[in-house]
């Protein structure tokens, strides 16, 4: 067991995974990166697409491995009795189950609440649903920009006056994959305290609105809709993007007016500050197309680099938008620990995105994505008990194998 | 904002620029288990809490500190706000998908996702934080970055650029997924359609009735033969049919056979949503200056606790009195004293 005892607070936790895709394997990402022993249970009659989009080799899926490090994979096979019998048994010695299966999928298999609870009364069951489990529209399923455009939030995105355009693609399904982590730990600690298991039942469209709840309670108080403004805002100005050398980007976002000020001078322009049409925050808000394009034509020939140097050294919030190379090569995302270095069985070493957190007491986090069944002795012999012939046995059966 | 923020919260007022504040906000801190903190990296030392020292004199607390790029900020990296952050995560740059490059990164929805995002991560580590220190008695100190917080959650891709098993570079579509899928005009609004898979073409056939354009397309194009002029033709006609559609009831003819269409909601359709209200996602709450309006609870129902808004949000220093007295022992009129100080 030692080497599973990683630190970090939920050390000593058991999480199985039930899930596929992203926005559930999420979940059991953040446990893991927080100590939590992370079993995922795979079958090949039924893996996850992740483990063979675009490439021959299930153990090294690039995506797969992106999303699963930290992690431990036992092979059972899901549309066997005896294999849904060995996955009651293990969550009989579990904490937490997460499952992301398609709606009402869990429940046909035998392993909806009722059946787990029944084996195991204090289980945390956390149950992933685009809707959440039941309601007029819970048969209904998507993948995570859909979940982005019922919650509210591709309406809000999109160039001024044009029609939604949403967030990037590859929005959504971590978000839900973090709310979800997060309702766990509650009810982990809720059990802690009372020894009191319960059912936690997540809509991803929720937290998608959750996401612009300020938005959502703008129109209950005041019937406003928001729609489409490129990057305004309400109280900053400027408040976006402007385009510099190379077809590289700066964002720059002024909340006040000593901050005007400061950008007036970082352009080299202080008079703009006295300026009648941006003077005030009302003055710059009714004139920021002009200032935009002022802004920018000061940008549009100059080194992003630089010019996010000289706004910083103004006291001006500037960044530069990054793209992916800019991302990869951010020292600070290295230093923090942020991307790090894991390896597999063999010493094989990879890099990954590690946890957005640094805390005191952490986890270690050192092993890379499992390969499919790699811990089936661990999980079949130490944590169930089974002999190695009981083993053997399931394996020759095309249970376990 | 404030009032969807901060229900279910008391409110004590404290100058901790004078003695007499610091004293109380010492007292105050000797009884509770978590301090949330979102001032610039080094602050919490000037009010006696130095993530690497409060340890020493409060075993149990938990601290946790949330700032744009984390405690070891960058000299580059000290002014910021949330729309840079948003931007120095890469979600701007990419955002929208299929950006164009002679049109600016957008800032993502609302005012403060980056905010709400980097939010969850740090309840979640404070949760597990109390969790363990049930048994050690111990707390901890937090650190989170909303810079890292919004790059975690574009992993599954940028997990694979750090490997080296996915080119880096400036494009744009970086982060983007090639095929169809979209928003499109309706006749009341938008709908997102998703196609990945034959059983997503099959069931697009089946809804507008086995058309002639499609018959042109292989069987099997959406995942082996997803080029441009396909999808740039199968775009067209997606178009010109829910162009005549009205997005619900597209919407749910599409999900009974299999296609993941869906409506782009706006604050009206969710304020309707028959699954939200189901859901009670909303709750009325009557608020003393604000009067009475629906809130956004939580995302996640748990059975046995479930979330409920009990009071509004408070008035500033509503609670001054009261709690700083019962939770610190502190006498009332010593209270209001210093309050005239």
């Amino acid at each position: 067991m030692n080497e599973r005892m990683r630190g970090g607070p939920l050390q000593g936790v058991r999480v199985v995974e039930l899930t596929k895709v992203w926005a559930g394997p999420y979940v059991g990402k953040l446990l893991a990166f927080l100590g939590a022993e992370v079993i995922r249970v795979e079958s090949l009659g039924s893996l996850d697409v992740t483990r063979t989009f675009g490439v021959a080799d299930i153990n090294n899926a690039p995506g797969f491995q992106a999303v699963n490090p930290q992690k431990l994979s036992v092979q059972i096979d899901m549309k066997t009795k005896e294999g849904i019998g060995l996955i009651l048994d293990l969550l009989r010695k579990s904490d937490i189950v997460v499952e992301n299966l398609r709606p009402g999928a869990i429940k046909r298999l035998g392993l909806g609440y009722e059946a787990v609870k029944a084996v195991k009364p204090d289980i945390v069951y956390v149950s992933m649903g685009m809707y959440g489990n039941e309601g007029p529209l819970s048969y209904q399923t998507g993948y995570a920009p859909c979940f982005a455009a019922l919650g509210g939030l591709s309406f809000q995105v999109g160039y001024e006056g044009g029609p939604p355009a949403g967030m990037n693609v590859r929005y959504a399904d971590s978000t839900f994959g973090t709310a979800a982590a997060y309702a766990a730990t509650v009810a982990l600690l809720h059990r802690r305290k009372t020894g009191v298991g319960q059912f936690v039942d997540v809509s991803a469209v929720e937290c998608m609105t959750s996401m612009i709840g300020d938005s959502v309670m703008d129109f209950a108080l005041n019937d406003t809709v928001h729609e489409c403004d490129g990057s305004r805002h309400p109280d900053m100005v400027p408040h976006g993007a402007y385009p510099c050398r190379e077809g590289e980007w700066i964002s720059i976002a002024v909340s006040s007016d000593s901050g005007w000020r400061a950008l007036a001078g970082a352009m080299g322009q202080p008079g703009l500050a006295e300026d009648s049409r941006f003077r005030t925050l009302a003055a710059r808000k009714a004139n920021e197309a002009e200032l935009d394009r002022l802004v920018s034509v000061w940008a549009t020939s100059r080194d992003a680099r630089e010019l996010v140097s000289r706004l910083q050294a103004y006291g001006v919030a500037a960044g530069k938008s990054q793209s992916s190379v800019d991302l990869v090569a951010d020292q600070h995302l290295w230093a923090r620990g942020f991307f790090c270095e894991v390896s597999d069985h063999a010493g094989q070493t990879k890099s990954i995105v590690g946890p957005s957190w640094k805390m005191s007491r952490g986890a270690a986090v050192t092993d890379r994505a499992p390969h499919l069944g790699e811990h089936n002795a661990y999980v079949l012999g130490e944590i169930l008990g089974l002999s190695v012939a009981e083993q053997e046995r399931l394996s020759g059966a095309g249970i376990t194998r | 904002m404030f009032a969807y923020l901060n229900t279910n919260k008391s409110s004590v007022t404290l100058d901790i620029t004078s003695d007499a504040g610091t004293e109380m906000l010492a007292r105050l801190l000797n009884h509770v288990d978590v301090v949330i903190d979102d001032h610039a990296p080094g602050w919490l030392k000037g009010i006696g809490l130095d993530p690497a020292a409060f340890h020493e004199s409060r075993r149990q607390l938990v601290l946790c500190s949330i700032t744009p790029f984390g405690q070891s900020t960058p000299e580059d990296r000290l002014h910021a706000e949330d729309l840079t952050v948003f931007h120095s995560s890469g979600w701007g740059y990419h955002t929208p998908s299929g950006a164009e490059d002679n049109m600016p990164p957008l800032k993502g929805p609302g005012r403060f996702l980056p905010s709400f995002e980097a939010a969850l991560d740090a309840a979640m580590c404070v949760v597990s934080a109390l969790y363990e220190r049930e048994d050690s008695g111990s707390g901890r100190f937090i650190d989170i970055s909303k810079q890292a917080v919004m790059a975690s959650r574009v992993d599954y891709v940028l997990g694979q650029m750090a490997a080296g098993d996915m080119d880096v570079s400036t494009r744009r579509t970086a982060f983007d997924l090639a095929g169809p899928a979209g928003i499109f005009r309706c006749r009341d609004g938008y709908a997102y359609i998703w196609m990945s898979a034959p059983t997503h073409w099959d069931a697009l056939a089946q809804l507008l009735g086995q058309p002639e354009w499609m018959k042109a397309f292989p069987e099997r194009w959406l995942e082996l033969e997803c080029t441009p002029e396909r999808v740039a033709k199968c775009r067209f006609h997606i178009a010109e049919w829910l162009a005549t559609q009205d997005k619900e009831q597209a919407a749910a003819n599409a999900q009974k056979l299999g296609l993941t269409l869906v409506p782009v909601n706006d604050a009206r359709d969710l304020k309707a949503s028959p699954q939200f209200a189901f859901r009670k996602f909303f709750a009325e709450v009557d608020h003393p200056v604000m009067g009475r309006a629906i809130y956004p609870t939580v995302p996640y129902k748990l059975s046995v606790t479930p979330a409920k808004i009990g009071t509004p949000a408070p008035l500033l220093g509503q609670h001054t009195e009261n709690r700083l007295a019962a939770l610190t022992g502190t006498a009332i009129p010593e209270i209001r004293s210093l309050a005239h100080e």
